[in-house]
C-alpha cells in the first residue's frame, strides 16, 4: 500500500478550500511590511533618533517584542527591521501554521470528513502530508515575498533573504510541531491548545535566554524563535543557524507520521476510559453544564496565563543590571529602575489582559458550538428558559476570565517581588490587571451581543481585537493618528502603573459591556435557534 | 372533550425565501398516537422544532398542552419530552451523566423507570458520549425521555439508527405510554411503524397537510386492491365507474376500486362466476405512495409511481 495515495489531489483541494484564507494571510504579513519599512526609514531618520530607539529595544521590554539585539551599536534600516519586525511575523507565521496544520488533520477527523476521504483511494499518510506540503509551500511563498519587499526597499540580498527564509522555517517547524500535537489529542481544539502552549514555551525561552545576555544565552538556543535572528542578518550575516530548522523538522515529522501509524482515524493517544454510570450531584442545571464543558480549558488557559506571567515577572530584575551598566544613557533618555520596571510591568500586564480576552470570547463562542451541533436544541427542549441558558455561559465566561486576569497580575507581581524583594510590585501590579478588567468584560459584552442579535457578525469581534493588537503593538513605531490608536479596546482605559486610574471609564466601560450582554440576551430570547 | 395535547393551524415558517411550513396542520388528542408522516425536507422537524419554542413561526396557530409554546415553552417543557432525530451529546459526559442531566433540567428522573429502560434498551451508561454511535445516542434521548414523567412525548424519527430488535423494544414502549394516558406525536418515515403504533396519521408535503384522520378513515377515501378468479372474461369491469387498473390474465383478474363504488364492482364480478376473491385495503404505502407517486415518477423519468 503506497501510503502517499492521492495527496497530490488533496494538496489542490487544501488549496481550492482555504485559497482565501491563505490569501488574506499572505497579503496581510507581507503588507504588513511593506507598510513598516518605509515608516521606520522616515521616522528614524538622524543617527540620534536611531540610537534613542536601540536604547528602547535594548529594555527588557525591547527584548521581549524585538529580539536578541543584534546591531544595535549601529542601529540602521536594516537592523531596524531584524530587530522591529522579526518577531511579530516569527509569531503571526506560528499562529497560521498551527491553526492550517490542526484544520486539514484533527478537525478533519473530528468531524468525520476524514472517514469519508479515507474510505477513497487514499493513502493513510496523505492527509498529513497535503496539510504539512500546503503549510509549508504558504510559509515559502510568504517568506519569498518578505525577502522581495525588503529587497526592493535597497537592503542587502543576501541578508534580505536570511530574514525570509528564517520567517517561512520556523513557520514550518511549528506547522510539524502542530502535526505532532495533532496526533495525540482526540479534539482539534486540544491539538490547537497543545500547539498554541509549545509555541509559548518556545517563545519563552528565547525571552528569557536574549534577557539574560545581549546576543542570546544558552535558553534562547532550544527555540525555534531565535534562530531565524540568530542569523545576525543586516549586522554580521551567518547562514549557520537556519540550519538548525532541518533537524527538527525532519525529527517533527518522523514522530508525527510515526504516531500517526500507531493509531487508529479519529483516535487520540489515551482511549477513552469508562465514566460514571450517572450524574453526580453537582451536575443539576445549566450553569453546572456549561462549567463542566469548560472546566478543561479554564483550569489549562489559567495555569498557562499564570505561569506566563509569573515567569514574565520574574526578568525585572535584570533591568536594574542593565540601568546600573548604562546610566548615561537611561539619563538621556529620562529612564530610572523604577519607571523602567513599571513601563516592563504594565506591558506585560497588557499581554495578560490580551491572553484573557481571548480566552473569554472563545468561551462565549462555545455556546454557538453548543447550538450548531444540535445540543442547545436538546437542553432548551428540557425546562430551560434561552435567557437561563444563555445567562448561565456568559456568567461561567464572566467568572473564569476575571480569575484568569487577576491570578495573571497576582503572579506577575508575585514574580517581580520575589526578584526584586519588593513585595509592594504584588499589590501595584494586581491593581494594574484588576484596573483593565472593564476591557475583558466588554469583549464578553460584545461577542454576547452578536451571538444574540447577529450571529453571523461575530467575526467582527476577532477583528476588532485584531486591530487592538496590532496598534498596541506597532502604533507607537507608526506614528498612527491618535484617533486610530484610540479606536483600539486595549487604548480604551488608563494603564496603571504608568498612568494614573481614571473611575469614570471604568465604569463607563462596565456599564456599556453589562448593557451590550443585556441585548444580547435579549436578541438571542427572541430569535430563531440554529439549527444542526 | 380536553383541549388537544397538539393543535397546529395554519401553521407558515420561512427561512430566507425558502418556504418550510406553508399552511400546516395538525392535532394530537390527549393519550393519543399520532403519526407526522412526510418525506426529508417535507417539514417535519421545522414543525417540531416550532412546537419546542426553538423556531418562531411566521403564520399561523400554534397550541401545546394548552399554552403557547413561543411564549410558556418553559412550563410547557416540563409537561414534555422530546428525542431529535440526530441526537447531540456532550462528548466528555458518560450516557448515564446525560440521562440524569436532561431529567433534573426537565424535572424529575423516576429511577426505577430508568434502571428497566437501560436494561431494556441494552445501552452501558458508563461510556462516554463520543464512543456511542448514532443509535446509541439516540437511545440516551430516548430512556432520559421515556423515564420522565411527561404527559407528551416528541419524538422526530427516533428508530433511524435503531436495530430491528431495539425497534421492537422501542415499539413496546410507546405502547406503554400510550396505555398510560400519554400522547405522542412521532415523526416518522418508517411506514411500518406508524401503521402499527398509531391512532391518527398526519401526511405532510411541501409543509402542507395533504392528509389526516385515522388509517381507517382515510382508508375509506381511497381504494382497495381486488383478486379473483372468474370463470368468464372479467374485461367488461373496465367500463365500470371507481373501477382503475384493471388487469385481466387469463382467469385472474386485479384491479382498484374506490372504497365508495366497491359494492357495484362486487356486484358485477359476482355476475361473471367467482372461484376465488381477494381483497387487500391499502397499506399506509399505498396512501403515502399515492401522494408522492407524482414526485416519484417524475423522478424516475416514466413509468408509474404508486403501485
Amino acid at each position: 500500500m503506497n501510503t502517499l495515495t492521492g495527496t497530490g489531489h488533496l494538496i489542490r483541494f487544501v488549496l481550492r478550500r482555504d485559497r482565501l484564507r491563505m490569501a488574506v494571510w499572505t497579503a496581510s504579513l507581507v503588507g504588513l511590511l511593506a507598510m513598516t519599512v518605509p515608516t521606520l526609514a522616515e521616522m528614524f531618520a538622524e543617527p540620534a533618533q536611531r540610537m534613542a530607539r536601540a536604547a528602547v529595544m535594548a529594555t527588557p521590554t525591547g527584548i521581549v517584542f524585538g529580539g536578541p539585539g543584534y546591531g544595535l551599536e549601529e542601529y540602521r534600516l536594516g537592523a531596524m527591521v531584524a530587530n522591529e519586525m522579526t518577531q511579530t511575523l516569527l509569531v503571526a507565521l506560528a499562529v497560521m501554521s498551527v491553526l492550517h496544520v490542526v484544520r486539514h488533520t484533527r478537525a478533519e477527523e473530528e468531524s468525520g470528513r476524514a472517514e469519508l476521504l479515507r474510505a477513497n483511494v487514499l493513502g493513510p499518510s496523505a492527509q498529513m502530508t497535503a496539510a504539512l506540503a500546503t503549510n509549508a509551500l504558504v510559509c515559502a511563498v510568504i517568506g519569498g515575498l518578505l525577502t522581495l519587499v525588503l529587497v526592493g526597499n535597497g537592503l542587502a540580498a543576501a541578508d534580505s533573504a536570511a530574514f525570509g527564509g528564517g520567517v517561512a522555517l520556523a513557520g514550518i517547524t511549528f506547522g510539524a510541531l502542530a502535526a505532532v500535537c495533532a496526533q495525540v489529542s482526540e479534539h482539534a481544539r486540544g491539538a490547537g491548545g497543545l500547539s498554541f502552549l509549545a509555541v509559548g514555551v518556545l517563545f519563552m525561552f528565547r525571552v528569557v535566554g536574549d534577557i539574560a545576555e545581549r546576543g542570546g544565552s544558552a535558553p534562547s538556543w532550544f527555540s525555534p524563535f531565535a534562530w531565524a535572528q540568530q542569523t545576525r542578518m543586516f549586522d554580521d550575516l551567518r547562514w549557520w543557524p537556519l540550519a538548525l530548522y532541518a533537524p527538527v523538522i525532519a525529527v517533527l515529522f518522523a514522530l508525527a507520521y510515526s504516531l500517526a501509524g500507531r493509531r487508529d482515524l479519529g483516535a487520540g493517544l489515551v482511549s477513552a476510559r469508562p465514566g460514571p454510570a450517572g450524574a453526580g450531584p453537582l451536575l443539576t442545571g445549566v450553569f453546572a453544564l456549561h462549567l463542566r464543558q469548560q472546566r478543561v480549558s479554564i483550569a489549562v488557559w489559567t495555569a498557562a496565563v499564570a505561569l506566563f506571567a509569573l515567569s514574565f515577572g520574574t526578568l525585572v530584575s535584570e533591568i536594574d543590571v542593565m540601568a546600573g551598566q548604562n546610566p548615561e544613557l537611561m539619563a538621556r533618555m529620562g529612564l530610572d529602575a523604577t519607571n523602567m520596571t513599571e513601563g516592563f510591568l504594565g506591558m506585560l500586564v497588557l499581554y495578560v489582559v490580551m491572553a484573557t480576552v481571548a480566552f473569554a470570547v472563545l468561551s462565549v463562542l462555545r455556546t454557538r458550538a453548543e447550538e450548531s451541533s444540535g445540543r442547545a436544541e436538546l437542553t432548551l427542549a428540557a425546562a430551560v428558559g434561552r435567557i437561563r441558558w444563555m445567562g448561565s455561559a456568559v456568567l461561567v465566561s464572566v467568572l473564569a476570565a476575571t480569575l484568569m486576569l487577576l491570578l495573571g497580575g497576582l503572579a506577575m507581581g508575585v514574580g517581580a517581588g520575589l526578584v526584586t524583594e519588593d513585595a509592594g510590585w504584588i499589590r501595584t501590579v494586581a491593581e494594574a490587571s484588576a484596573a483593565q478588567l472593564p476591557v475583558v468584560l466588554l469583549f464578553v459584552g460584545l461577542t454576547t451581543l452578536l451571538l444574540g442579535v447577529a450571529p453571523r457578525l461575530v467575526g467582527l469581534v476577532w477583528a476588532w481585537y485584531g486591530y487592538g493588537l496590532v496598534v498596541a503593538v506597532f502604533g507607537l513605531i507608526m506614528d498612527l493618528p491618535e484617533w486610530l490608536l484610540d479606536a483600539g479596546p486595549f487604548q480604551l482605559l488608563a494603564q496603571p502603573p504608568t498612568e494614573e486610574f481614571d473611575a469614570v471609564p471604568f465604569l463607563a466601560v462596565l456599564a456599556v459591556a453589562g448593557a451590550a450582554a443585556a441585548a444580547g440576551l435579549g436578541g438571542f430570547r427572541r430569535r430563531d435557534l440554529v439549527g444542526a | 372533550m380536553p383541549s388537544p395535547a397538539i393543535d397546529v393551524r395554519g401553521l407558515q415558517k420561512s427561512f430566507g425565501s425558502v418556504r418550510a411550513l406553508d399552511g400546516l396542520d395538525l392535532t394530537v388528542q390527549p393519550g393519543q398516537v399520532a403519526g407526522f408522516l412526510g418525506p426529508n425536507g417535507a417539514g417535519k422537524s421545522t414543525t417540531i422544532r416550532v412546537l419546542l419554542g426553538l423556531l418562531r413561526a411566521d403564520g399561523g396557530t400554534a397550541r401545546l398542552l394548552g399554552g403557547d409554546p413561543w411564549r410558556d415553552a418553559v412550563d410547557l417543557h416540563r409537561r414534555l419530552a422530546y428525542v431529535p432525530g440526530d441526537v447531540a451529546l456532550w462528548p466528555n459526559l458518560t450516557g448515564g451523566q446525560a440521562i440524569d442531566l436532561l431529567g433534573r433540567l426537565r424535572g424529575s428522573v423516576d429511577p426505577v423507570r430508568r434502571r428497566d429502560l437501560l436494561d431494556r434498551f441494552e445501552l452501558d451508561p458508563t461510556k462516554k458520549a463520543r464512543t456511542y454511535s448514532k443509535g446509541n445516542r439516540q437511545k440516551v434521548a430516548l430512556v432520559a425521555a421515556l423515564a420522565s414523567d411527561a404527559e407528551l412525548l416528541i419524538l422526530d424519527e427516533p428508530t433511524s439508527g435503531l436495530d430491528p430488535l431495539m425497534e421492537s423494544v422501542f415499539t413496546d414502549c410507546v405502547r406503554e405510554a400510550s396505555a398510560q394516558g400519554r400522547s405522542v406525536l412521532l415523526s416518522s418515515h418508517i411506514l411500518a411503524e406508524v401503521e402499527k403504533l398509531c391512532d391518527t396519521v398526519t401526511i405532510i408535503r411541501r409543509g402542507r397537510t395533504v392528509e389526516s384522520g385515522t388509517l381507517d378513515e382515510m382508508r375509506h377515501l381511497t381504494r382497495c386492491t381486488v383478486r379473483a378468479t372468474t370463470d368468464r372474461d372479467a374485461g367488461v369491469l373496465a367500463g365500470l365507474p371507481g373501477v382503475h387498473d384493471l388487469s385481466v390474465d387469463g382467469g385472474s383478474v386485479t384491479f382498484d376500486v374506490d372504497n365508495d363504488r366497491m359494492d357495484q364492482a362486487l356486484r358485477a364480478l359476482t355476475e361473471l362466476g367467482v372461484r376465488s376473491l381477494v381483497s387487500n385495503p391499502p397499506s399506509l404505502e399505498e396512501l403515502f405512495l399515492r401522494h408522492y407517486g407524482d414526485e416519484l415518477a417524475a423522478r424516475n423519468g416514466a413509468g408509474r409511481g404508486a403501485a
